[in-house]
């Protein structure tokens, strides 16, 4: 019987090629808004978020406004817990959110190489450890740039000589250029020389995050500059404050996208049946069970929540591996990455919605008094 | 034993304030082999019997037998099961399922029952021969003629190989000679494949291609005849 419904849903082929269009776009909504979600929920938590922090000059947000002394580093590793510091000048295109931000992390090359978690795709480590002006760049922002190994990239003051191009296994790491430390602090118009935007501090396994930073800052208190430490990843949600309650409301416009896709296909099969419920009449009457006559209608309506979701899931994926989306404010990125569990959700949520949305025209083409439906005209 | 009976049968519709009652007490009995033709004026419960019969409606009272199954007591999944088996309707609009070709809708029968692709292939064949449509099986219903597409629906109605076909004004939608072909075919279908038949006709002179003509009026039969061949 699959072959009447695909030869029924191809005899209104307009109508199903808009339903199905319909699902797509929506679907492809959703997967994008979860993956800011799952982008800004990577941010936040995770290994690298709670066993790192960050010191930050007190009351400040931007990384323009944030000078500290270079040498706290020293201060910091004393302290109990404290396996590493690293001294991190940031400069920013733009302090304000942006889908284009561009991000610089001056630190030095040889704790770079050893603490983050960086894969280099193209160029060598050693270029980038020698040359001053030497940058290696994140793949989404090589992707977005048009950026490859040799390239000058120049923005606002600062001009550097790529020397690599980098992967991460943390996706917002991608965002981000990275520099010597001396050569962003002695770029022009930052005149940061001794001076660091924050210090990055990794714990030891047995540390207590916020016992140290609450140390960290007792300790710095009678510095020249307050501080203010925090978890990586509380600090990236606060600075991400302004996007994190956007993102939040998006979800909500994923909602949104379900219950269009959940109308637009009930509506659907809803017309379709009240068309055709002479033809379920006849097909009752020659001998088709009413329960077999309500799976031929949810069929229906899950083959085109199927085909439209899954369609638009893997066109949000295609785009979100292409694309190399981020947004970011204040220094801070969330990357837009594919994942097999969005992937996943959106394939669920599209069978789930197909056989919800077709329920209520399952139940009355199979209820239908075949009589009353075979008098219709 | 008659392979139908229909004992003390009444079907009343409440229309508005008004009740009306098609039939009335009706009882009645149909023999292997029989081609019964069912006349009266609009209204008189013909269809109501034809649809009662084939259990796509259920009397008020009474018991309906068909071939020793009393068909108003099984479950709206029983009676599709039954009706599978056991019964072939000819429409008077045929109905035949648009999207598919004739030999799609003669094979549809077949589907619900526990054939092999062989059987069910061998029985399309044949019942499209049997209706003369052998060349028209890869036509869709708007590619064939009023008088075609109700011989499809004739060959769905016997693919089965049914007990009882029940056929509802089955030439009342065609012009005159495509009627005398369908009748034929119809008395045709009777004689050699010895199919129980009830119809419902207005056109006295189709009624008179059954063996056995019955008058329904005010929910009761008046009169009964004997068909005469031709």
């Amino acid at each position: 019987m699959i072959g009447y419904v695909l030869k029924t849903l191809w005899r209104h082929r307009t109508r199903t090629l808009l339903t199905v269009s319909g699902a797509a776009v929506a679907m492809f909504v959703f997967c994008f808004v979860g993956s800011v979600q799952e982008g800004l929920h990577r941010l936040t938590t995770g290994s690298d978020a709670d066993r790192s922090l960050i010191v930050f000059q007190e009351n400040r947000f931007c990384p323009t406004t944030s000078r500290l002394p270079e040498d706290y580093a020293t201060k910091i590793r004393e302290i109990n817990g404290v396996r590493d510091v690293m001294p991190i000048q940031v400069w920013t295109n733009n302090c304000r959110a942006s889908l284009d931000i561009v991000v610089f992390n001056g630190a030095d090359p040889i704790q770079i190489q050893k603490s983050r978690p960086l894969t280099l795709v193209s160029g060598s480590w050693q270029q980038f450890q020698s040359q001053r002006d030497a940058a290696i760049v994140g793949r989404n922002v090589a992707n977005r740039r048009g950026l490859k190994v040799g390239d000058q990239f120049s923005i606002g003051d600062i001009s550097v000589r790529i020397a690599g191009l980098f992967s991460s296994t943390v996706p917002s790491e991608e965002n981000l250029i990275y520099t010597s430390l001396a050569f962003l602090q002695y770029a022009r118009g930052l005149n940061a020389a001794g001076l660091v935007t924050q210090h990055e501090v990794q714990l030891t396994d047995d540390a207590d995050p916020d016992r140290v930073a609450s140390e960290i800052d007792s300790k710095l208190r009678a510095g020249a500059v307050a501080t203010k430490t925090r978890r990586k990843g509380a600090f990236q949600a606060s600075t991400l404050s302004d996007l994190v309650d956007l993102i939040g409301f998006a979800h909500w416009l994923g909602y949104a996208c379900v219950g269009l896709v959940l109308s637009l296909v009930a509506t659907t099969t809803v017309m379709s049946v009240q068309d055709r419920i002479k033809e379920y009449a006849v097909l009752q009457t020659i001998g088709v069970r009413p329960l077999t006559t309500m799976r031929l209608v949810l069929t229906e309506s899950t083959l085109l929540c199927l085909v439209g979701g899954v369609t638009g899931t893997l066109l949000a994926m295609l785009a979100l591996s292409l694309g190399g989306f981020a947004i970011g404010a204040e220094g801070a990125t969330i990357a837009f990455r594919p994942s097999v569990a969005q992937a996943f959700s959106g394939s669920a949520i599209s069978l789930c919605v197909g056989v919800i949305s077709g329920l209520p025209p399952a139940i009355q083409a199979s209820t239908i008094s075949i009589v009353h439906a075979l008098r219709q005209s | 034993m008659a392979l139908v009976e229909l004992r003390g049968v009444s079907k009343s519709f409440s229309k508005g304030e008004e009740t009306i009652t098609p039939l009335d007490n009706i009882s009645m009995d149909i023999e292997e082999g029989e081609f019964i033709s069912l006349m009266g004026p609009s209204g008189t419960g013909k269809s109501t019997l034809l649809n009662l019969v084939s259990g796509i409606d259920r009397p008020d009272a009474g018991t309906i037998t068909v071939d020793g199954t009393d068909v108003t007591k099984l479950s709206r999944t029983q009676l599709a099961d039954w009706r599978a088996a056991n019964l072939g309707y000819i429409f008077q609009t045929h109905n035949l399922i648009p999207v598919l070709t004739a030999y799609e809708n003669v094979e549809l029968p077949t589907l619900l029952l526990k054939l092999s692709s062989a059987q069910r292939r061998q029985r399309v064949e044949l019942a499209l021969e049997a209706v003369g449509l052998s060349d028209r099986a890869n036509h869709y219903p708007r590619q064939l003629s009023g008088g075609q597409e109700q011989r499809v629906g004739i060959a769905r109605a016997i693919v089965a190989h049914p007990k009882v076909v029940v056929a509802d004004e089955p030439t009342g939608s065609l012009d005159a000679e495509t009627s005398d072909q369908v009748q034929i075919l119809l008395q045709r279908l009777n004689r050699e494949l010895n199919i129980t038949m009830l119809m419902v006709t207005h056109d006295s002179n189709v009624a008179a291609i059954a063996t056995k003509q019955l008058i329904l009026d005010r929910g009761k039969f008046l009169a009964r005849a004997e068909g005469a061949a031709r």
